[in-house]
């Protein structure tokens, strides 16, 4: 039996006659961090709003920790943290005053409430801005004061819709740090992100998303070797390439062979064994091979196959 | 720990007995430029009117309180019914804004707590500022020439008046959102303190005599100050209420019953009236009338209002009420034609409580033609909007529909008569052509009645009752339908969340 926090079923969400979520259905497990990902208007958001219970769905359910986030929204506040694309700051509030009424909005209270807020600072790193007004600080403050707000309530499931938008490189790293902290810690982490480099280094499956529709949900290389079944390989000669193209060509498995940036690629349908075998051959038939390596496909890789490569 | 550490963390400890919004609004106030300069202001002006009225009482009038304490009044005047109420507006405005109402949203905090939150938090504030101003206060009743009930009183309807009209702010700020929006309403706004202080004046003139009258209109007064300033604080504490649940309606997501504590809290607005005009019973027979006419004109008023919302609620609804719950308290669920039942209700307890009154037939008369009016208005477009489309619909477009058929209803005969007949002088005298005018034909009733013309609101009267009985017919078979044969279809006529009025 599959222990998920977080299960969609048939999620449907209209605007009018544009299908904004369509039927959306896939589940992540405790512990585990799920990046959304897809198009601009492909439905994320909208997506990630329903969970949170900002919006009502039309059509399907979604269940966090077992309760249903239409029947009973109230009881998944108390497990969920929702961090949304933009900071919602206040005016005249310093980041410890920030914490703390989050903490006592949650029905914290004294030691309780307190302690909660101590932990967050320590955790997210801000002891010394604790006294600064969190309308004064950089985006990336603004942004760990953010996330510290979403978790103040320890959540078991967090919802991060765009969480390293507008972070500068470094800034980028510390959040990323601090999201696998939070998945190290236990937590279940679903978040979208339009850096995709980003959520390959932080995710453990992913579900893309277009039109309102899951098109796919797993592993990337899960879901790349559904997508593709063939390795792509390439070669690089220590000289000239005459005759690598024909004799490639000629190995069983081998198809699709070109050349590119100086090397030679091809895709090969088969496995580990048809692999050393076919650089056994290349070497046998004396061809200086300077590098043989295999295209490790990412996450921009799954995404241009999957959304044919319109703009995220 | 020193003394004032140990001070500082019991209250630190105490806070957790206050709401969370008012610790984050007074903390936010306190820092703000706007309370710092309304603080200060308060105290320049106190310093000052302190000086002239200290110059005019060594001049041995005795007087000089009244002066000092009229001018004090002016200043917290501006505070309590200007600076207050738009720092509740701004307050709510901003947290919508800047969408951090959302993130509140997700926490344990309900729209109303959040609501009434932001409303104490205007109430700490103007104790702050009427704090800032007793001293002085306390010397203009040393000065001579006011006594202490008067300041009392006062001081008292000015803060319960400035809590009104920051609980009116609130809800007006969680119906606008666009600059445009919120720049016609403070439009709006400033007419109504022009108003405000019109009332002021008058109410100081009164009290200053010991004389407190609510219905100078219709000669109906209170001699009792405290009587007075008792049914004021019921009135303004019930619409108060209701101002809160009204502005919770527009914050709260889509998913719960929103209808149903507004339609208590309108009904418990309408008793408080009726009570009011019941408290003339025993009065002698001449007074009566008045109350009954009073009666008319506040029910009434509030009738409409209530009606043009209920009667126009979308038939369908997210999630109709079922078994017990639903027989009991029907009228107050939303949906399925429940409105039109809750304000039929209301106006048979209007008729009710005036003929407890005993007055004149042609007073009943005119107050079966206000409710007719009423209906007729209200029900006859709905159903039939509702008839060729009852899912269809939005109950917003309804209202703007009857907001716009009234004044139609009261310029067109008048336009329609010049053109089609071109008369050579202008006649602005009652005639047959304002029978669809229901403001000039109330206002006529006698005449009305002495030429015979009243059958013409009654038939339309009719009409309307027909076409609430048909709302409430028509919502019950659209209710089963839906119920019978698509449970989900409910959920897909959810509409946008947060626009309350779409769902119910």
């Amino acid at each position: 039996m599959s222990d998920a926090m977080l299960r969609l079923d048939g999620l449907v969400r209209h605007f009018d006659d544009v299908h904004a979520v369509d039927g959306v259905s896939f589940s992540v497990d405790r512990g585990k961090v799920l990046g959304f990902i897809g198009p601009n208007g492909a439905g994320k958001t909208t997506t990630m709003r329903i969970l949170a219970t900002l919006d009502t769905p039309q059509g399907g359910d979604a269940r966090i920790g077992g309760y249903s986030v239409v029947d009973q929204p109230e009881k998944v506040r108390r497990i969920t943290g929702f961090m949304p694309d933009y900071a919602g700051v206040y005016a005249n509030t310093t980041v410890a005053e920030y914490l703390d009424f989050f903490a006592r909005a949650h029905d914290l209270r004294g030691g309780d409430r307190r302690t909660a807020v101590e932990n967050i600072i320590e955790f997210m790193g801000i002891g010394d801005l604790r006294d600064r007004l969190v309308e004064s600080l950089s985006k990336g403050l603004k942004q760990r004061v953010a996330l510290g707000r979403a978790i103040v309530h320890d959540p078991g499931l967090l919802i991060l819709d765009e969480p390293a938008a507008n972070l500068d490189p470094r800034a980028r790293i510390e959040f990323r740090t601090l999201v696998r902290e939070l998945a190290a810690d236990g937590k279940t982490i679903l978040l979208s992100s339009h850096i995709l480099s980003e959520l390959s280094e932080m995710c453990d499956t992913v579900a893309v998303i277009e039109h309102g529709k899951i098109l796919a949900t797993g592993t990337v290389q899960e879901i790349l070797k559904g997508l593709r079944p063939r390795r792509i390989l390439s070669v690089r000669l220590a000289g000239p390439h005459g005759g690598l193209e024909r004799f490639l060509l000629e190995q069983p498995g081998v198809v699709s062979v070109h050349e590119a940036g100086g090397r030679v690629q091809f895709e090969l349908d088969g496995g580990d064994e048809e692999q050393v075998s076919l650089v056994g051959g290349l070497v046998a038939a004396g061809f200086p091979v300077l590098e043989f390596s295999a295209h490790d496909a990412g996450l921009e890789d799954l995404f241009i196959e999957i959304t044919g490569g319109r703009a995220q | 720990m020193s003394g004032a550490g140990r001070l500082l963390d019991r209250l630190e400890r105490a806070s957790d007995l206050l709401s969370p919004i008012v610790v984050k609004e007074v903390r936010q106030i306190v820092r703000g430029r706007e309370f710092v300069s309304a603080f200060g202001a308060t105290l320049v002006a106190g310093l000052a009117i302190a000086f002239f009225s200290a110059a005019d009482a060594v001049s041995g009038s005795g007087t000089a309180g009244r002066w000092a304490f009229g001018a004090l009044m002016s200043c917290l005047a501006v505070l309590g019914l200007a600076i207050v109420p738009l720092g509740a507006f701004n307050a709510l405005r901003i947290e919508r804004l800047e969408q951090t109402l959302e993130l509140i949203t997700l926490t344990a905090l309900t729209p109303r707590r959040v609501v009434i939150g932001k409303l104490l938090a205007q109430a700490v504030k103007l104790v702050t500022l009427f704090a800032a101003m007793a001293p002085f206060i306390a010397m203009s009743f040393l000065l001579g020439g006011i006594d202490f009930l008067t300041i009392l009183l006062l001081l008292a309807i000015l803060f319960i008046g400035s809590l009104w009209m920051s609980s009116a702010a609130l809800f007006l700020s969680s119906l606008l959102k666009s600059r445009a929006m919120v720049g016609l309403a403070f439009a709006g706004g400033i007419l109504v303190l022009f108003f405000v202080f019109g009332v002021g004046r008058g109410l100081m003139f009164y009290l200053s005599r010991g004389v407190f009258t609510l219905g100078p209109v219709f000669g109906i007064g209170f001699t009792d100050p405290w009587w007075a300033l008792a049914a004021l604080t019921t009135f303004c504490l019930a619409t108060m209420v209701n101002l809160v649940l009204l502005a919770e309606n527009r914050l709260a997501l889509a998913a719960p019953n929103r209808v149903t504590p507004l339609r208590v809290g309108f009904l418990v607005q309408f008793l408080l009236i009726v009570a009011w005009a019941l408290s003339f019973i025993k009065t002698p027979a001449t007074v009566r009338p008045e109350a009954v006419m009073m009666l008319g004109v506040l029910g009434g008023l509030h009738l409409a209002l209530v009606a043009m919302f209920a009667v126009t609620e979308d038939l369908v609804v997210a999630r109709p009420p079922v078994g017990s719950r639903r027989r009991l308290l029907g009228p107050f669920y939303p949906g399925g034609g429940r409105g039109a039942l809750y304000v039929l209700a209301q106006m048979a307890i209007l008729m009710g409580a005036a003929w407890l009154l005993e007055p004149e037939p042609v007073l009943m008369r005119w107050l079966l033609a206000i409710c007719g009016y009423i209906c007729f208005f209200t029900g006859v477009p709905t159903i039939a909007v509702r008839a060729l489309r009852p899912e269809g619909t939005a109950s917003l477009r309804l209202r703007v529909a009857i907001f716009v058929l009234l004044p139609v209803s009261l310029l067109l005969p008048d336009i329609l008569y010049y053109v089609l007949w071109r008369p050579e002088a202008m006649d602005l005298s009652y005639a047959a052509r304002h029978l669809f005018n229901p403001i000039r034909t109330l206002a006529n009733w006698p005449l009305v009645e002495s030429v015979e013309w009243s059958t013409v609101p009654f038939a339309l009267g009719v009409l309307g009752v027909l076409a609430y009985l048909g709302l409430s017919h028509l919502g019950r078979q659209v209710t089963v339908e839906m119920v019978s044969t698509a449970p989900q279809a409910a959920r897909a006529e959810a509409g946008d969340p947060g626009s309350a009025g779409a769902l119910y």
